[in-house]
C-alpha cells in the first residue's frame, strides 16, 4: 500500500515536472483586456481601430519585456479599470477576492459542525 | 382587432387568477378532502386562454399586424416566416407572455399530477402561484403589453435584431425559460408547504420531478445559448462568464444543490429547511436573473432588452419575493435534530452542495460586485473570464474526486473497503494525463490537475457503468450525468490547452503561412438574400501534415432593418476538431481581417452537455414509472 502510495505522489510530481509554465501569450492578453468602445466583446474580438491600436501597444509591452500582470496595471492606469476584465487585487476589490473563500471556510465548518454532533453523540 | 382580442384575454386572465385564489381560500376552509372540480377547470380555462392569448400573438406577427407595438418594433414584413414565429418570443413583451405560459401551465399540471397529497397543501401552491402569475400579468398590463396599439398604423415594422434571427436562439429562449419559470412552481409549493407544515419524505415526492425537469430544461437552455454565442458572436468561445450567462448559470447551480439534497431528505428525513431555502432561492435567483437583463444595469451582449422601468418593476416584485420568503422561514422555523455520520452519503450530499454554494456565490458576488463599485465609489470595474477562471477551477479539481467517491456511498453509515480501487483509478487518470502530455504537448500545473481529477471522475462512472451492465443494480441516470459531467470538464481542459489561433490581415489573391497551415483569400462572392446582402470570402485552408484541402466561406452580412453588419463565422466541423474562421472588413484599406482557430474536440464538449440533461430526464421518467 506504502509503496503505491509512493509510486502514484512520484508520477504526479514527474507529471507536474513536465508541466509548461506560463508564458506571456499575447492572445490571452487581448481576451482580457475589454474592447472601451463595443458593446461586451474584448480586444481579441473586435476590429475597431481602438482595439488595433491597443493590439499595438500590448505588442510592444511584450517586446520591452513587461510580464502579463504588468500589462494589466499599465492598462487599467492610462484608461480606467473598466478595460481589464481581472479585477486588480486592491482595497477596493479586496472583498471580491476574499468572499468566495469566505464562503468556502464558513460552508466547510458548517457542515463539519452538523456531521460532528453526531460523531460526539455516539 | 388581434390588439382588442388579446388585451380582452389578458384581462380575464387576471379575472380568472382573482377567481382562483378566492374559491381556493374557501376551500380550504371548508371541510372535505377532495378539491372540488371547479376549481380543476378553472385551472384548465386559465391555461388554455393563456395559450390562446400567445397564439394570438403569433398570428399578429405572422400577418404582420403593425398595429400592435411588440410586432412593430420587433418584426418586418419581408422578414422568413420562421423568424416572424419565432420573433414572438424574441423580445421583451412576448418573452414575458412566455413566462405567464408556463406560470400557469406548470400550476394546472402541479394541480392534477399530485392529487395523492393533502388537499391545503395543493391548494395554497395554487394561491401562490396564482399571486405570481397575477404579478406579471400586471407587469404586462401596464408595463410590458405587447397589444398595446400603435397610432396611427405604420406601414411597416422596425425589424428584429439580426443576430436574433437564427434557429438556435429560435429555441433558446422557451428551453431557458422551461428551466427557471419552472422554478417557480417549487417556489410555490415550498411555502405552502411551509404553511402547511407539510414537512415529510412526501414533500419532497411531490417536487421532484418537477425539480429535475427544469434543472434539465435549464440546461438545454444554456446549451444552445453557448452554442448560438460560439458560432453567431464569432469569437470562437461559447462561455464568456458575461453577467446574462452568469444569470442562468446561478440558479442551475442552485438547482442541482436542491435536487441533491431532495435524495436526503426524500431517504432519511433530514435537511428539510435547507431544502425549503433551496427551493426559495431558485426562484428568486431566476428573477433577479431577469431584472439584471430587463433593467440594462449590466454591460452584456443581451442588452437590446433593457430599459429602466422594467427594471424598477421587477425590482418591486423581487423584494415583495425575498421579505414573503424570509418572513415565512423565520416564522416557521423549527431546530431540527441532525443525526449525520461523518462517513455517509448524507455527508457527501452535503459536500455537493457546498461546493454548489460556493461556485454560486463566486458567481453571483462576481456578476453583483460592478454594480456596486460603480455606486459607491463611481469606480467601474470589469469581472471577467480570468477572475472566475481563477477562483473556481482549482475547486473544481477537489469538487471532481468527491463527485466520483460520493455516489458510491452508503447512507446512513459507510465504510471505506474500496480504497483500494480508487488508487488504482488514481494511478491510471495520471497514466493517461501524462500520456496525453508526452504525445502531445504539456500544459500549466493547473490543466493537469484538472485532467487528472476529470479522469478519476471518467473512470470511476465507467467501472459503474460496467457494474450496472453485469449486475443491473446503480442508477443509471446518475451514472450518466456524472459521466457526462467528467468528459465536459475533460473536453473543456483539452479543448483549452490544445487550440490554436491566428489573427492576420490577407487581400483577395494572398496565401498565408504559420504553423501547419497555408491559407489563401481566392476571391470574394456579392449575394443579396431576402432581408441582407453579404460579401462572402472564399478561403482555401491547406492542411500541410496530411494534405488535406478545406474550403471555408465567412461572411460579412448587412443587413437593411435595423441598419446592422454580422460577421458570420464558417465552421468545419469533425469528430476531432472545429476549424472556425471569421472575416471582417477593416476600413479604409483593401484588406480583410482573417480571425483562424482550431479548437480541438468541439462536438465533444456539446454532446457531454447534452448526456448531462439526459441524465436527468430519464430520472424524472424513472421516478414517473415508480410512481
Amino acid at each position: 500500500m506504502k509503496i503505491k502510495i509512493f509510486f502514484i505522489t512520484f508520477l504526479l510530481i514527474s507529471n507536474l515536472c513536465f508541466a509548461m509554465n506560463d508564458v506571456v501569450d499575447q492572445n490571452q492578453i487581448h481576451k482580457n483586456l475589454r474592447c472601451l468602445v463595443c458593446q461586451g466583446q474584448s480586444i481579441s474580438d473586435s476590429n475597431s481601430d481602438f482595439a488595433q491600436t491597443i493590439k499595438l501597444v500590448v505588442k510592444d509591452l511584450i517586446a520591452q519585456g513587461k510580464s502579463e500582470d504588468e500589462i494589466y496595471s499599465f492598462m487599467a492606469e492610462k484608461y480606467g479599470e473598466w478595460i481589464v476584465y481581472k479585477p486588480q487585487l486592491n482595497s477596493q476589490n479586496l472583498i471580491l477576492w476574499i468572499f468566495p473563500y469566505i464562503t468556502l471556510i464558513v460552508g466547510g465548518y458548517v457542515i463539519f459542525y452538523l456531521v460532528r454532533k453526531k460523531t460526539k453523540k455516539v | 382587432m388581434l390588439s382588442n382580442l388579446g388585451n380582452i384575454i389578458l384581462f380575464s386572465s387576471v379575472f380568472l387568477s382573482l377567481t382562483l385564489i378566492f374559491f381556493s381560500f374557501k376551500e380550504i376552509n371548508s371541510t372535505g378532502e377532495i378539491i372540488s372540480k371547479k376549481i380543476y377547470k378553472i385551472s384548465l380555462i386559465q391555461s388554455t386562454l393563456i395559450l390562446f392569448c400567445f397564439f394570438t400573438l403569433i398570428s399578429a406577427f405572422i400577418i404582420s399586424d403593425f398595429s400592435l407595438i411588440a410586432v412593430y418594433q420587433n418584426s418586418h414584413s419581408a422578414k422568413p416566416l420562421f423568424y416572424k414565429i419565432s420573433g414572438t418570443w424574441g423580445n421583451h413583451e412576448g418573452s414575458l407572455m412566455l413566462w405567464v405560459i408556463i406560470l400557469t401551465v406548470f400550476s394546472f399540471l402541479f394541480l392534477i399530477i399530485n392529487k395523492s397529497h393533502p388537499k391545503n397543501y395543493r391548494l395554497y401552491t395554487l394561491i401562490f402561484q396564482n399571486i405570481l402569475i397575477l404579478g406579471f400579468l400586471f407587469f404586462i398590463l401596464f408595463n410590458s403589453n405587447p397589444f398595446s396599439a400603435v397610432k396611427p398604423l405604420p406601414a411597416e415594422g422596425l425589424g428584429l435584431n439580426p443576430i436574433l434571427q437564427d434557429p438556435a436562439l429560435a429555441i433558446h429562449p422557451p428551453l431557458l425559460y422551461l428551466g427557471f419559470v419552472g422554478s417557480s412552481i417549487y417556489f410555490s409549493a415550498a411555502m405552502a408547504s411551509l404553511i402547511t407544515n407539510y414537512s415529510n419524505k412526501f414533500f419532497a415526492l411531490s417536487i421532484k420531478n418537477w425539480v429535475l425537469i427544469s434543472w434539465s430544461f435549464q440546461t438545454f437552455g444554456i446549451l444552445v445559448g453557448s452554442i448560438w454565442a460560439y458560432y453567431e458572436l464569432g469569437w470562437g468561445g461559447f462561455w464568456f462568464w458575461d453577467p446574462v450567462e452568469n444569470a442562468s448559470l446561478l440558479p442551475w447551480f442552485a438547482m442541482t444543490a436542491l435536487f441533491h439534497s431532495l435524495l436526503v431528505l426524500e431517504k432519511r428525513n433530514l435537511l428539510y429547511f435547507w431544502v425549503i431555502i433551496l427551493c426559495l432561492i431558485t426562484f428568486i435567483l431566476s428573477v433577479m436573473g431577469t431584472f439584471l437583463v430587463r433593467s440594462g444595469i449590466l454591460n452584456s451582449v443581451h442588452t437590446f432588452a433593457s430599459d429602466p422601468s422594467r427594471g424598477l418593476y421587477i425590482l418591486f416584485f423581487l423584494s415583495i419575493l425575498i421579505f414573503s420568503s424570509i418572513f415565512l422561514i423565520f416564522k416557521k422555523y423549527k431546530k431540527n435534530d441532525y443525526s449525520i455520520n461523518s462517513n455517509s452519503k448524507e455527508t457527501f450530499v452535503l459536500i455537493n452542495n457546498w461546493f454548489m454554494m460556493f461556485y454560486l456565490l463566486t458567481v453571483l458576488i462576481g456578476t453583483l460586485y460592478p454594480i456596486f463599485t460603480d455606486a459607491l465609489s463611481n469606480n467601474k470595474i470589469s469581472v471577467g473570464p480570468p477572475f472566475y477562471n481563477a477562483v473556481i477551477f482549482p475547486i473544481v479539481i477537489l469538487f471532481l474526486f468527491f463527485m466520483a467517491i460520493g455516489p458510491k456511498t452508503k447512507w446512513i453509515k459507510n465504510n471505506f473497503n474500496n480504497l483500494k480501487s480508487f488508487i488504482v483509478i488514481l494511478f491510471f487518470s495520471i497514466v493517461i494525463n501524462l500520456l496525453i502530455t508526452f504525445f502531445f504537448k504539456s500544459y500549466t500545473i493547473l490543466s493537469n490537475l484538472i485532467i487528472i481529477s476529470s479522469l478519476f471522475l471518467i473512470i470511476s462512472s465507467l467501472l459503474d457503468l460496467k457494474q450496472i451492465l453485469i449486475r443491473g443494480k446503480f442508477d443509471l441516470a446518475r451514472v450518466i450525468s456524472h459521466l457526462s459531467f467528467g468528459f465536459l470538464i475533460f473536453f473543456i481542459g483539452l479543448n483549452h490547452n490544445f487550440s490554436i489561433e491566428k489573427d492576420f490581415n490577407i487581400k483577395v489573391g494572398e496565401t498565408k503561412s504559420f504553423e501547419d497551415y497555408q491559407i489563401e483569400l481566392k476571391n470574394l462572392e456579392i449575394k443579396d438574400h431576402q432581408n441582407y446582402k453579404a460579401i462572402i470570402g472564399n478561403l482555401s485552408i491547406n492542411d500541410l501534415v496530411n494534405g488535406e484541402i478545406k474550403t471555408l466561406k465567412p461572411e460579412i452580412r448587412i443587413y437593411d432593418k435595423p441598419k446592422t453588419l454580422t460577421y458570420e463565422a464558417a465552421i468545419k466541423t469533425n469528430f476531432l476538431k472545429d476549424i472556425y474562421i471569421t472575416m471582417s472588413n477593416i476600413d479604409r484599406s483593401e484588406f480583410y481581417n482573417i480571425k483562424f482557430q482550431k479548437k480541438p474536440l468541439m462536438i465533444w464538449i456539446w454532446i457531454s452537455v447534452i448526456c448531462l440533461a439526459f441524465g436527468g430526464f430519464l430520472r424524472t421518467f424513472q421516478n414517473a414509472k415508480n410512481s
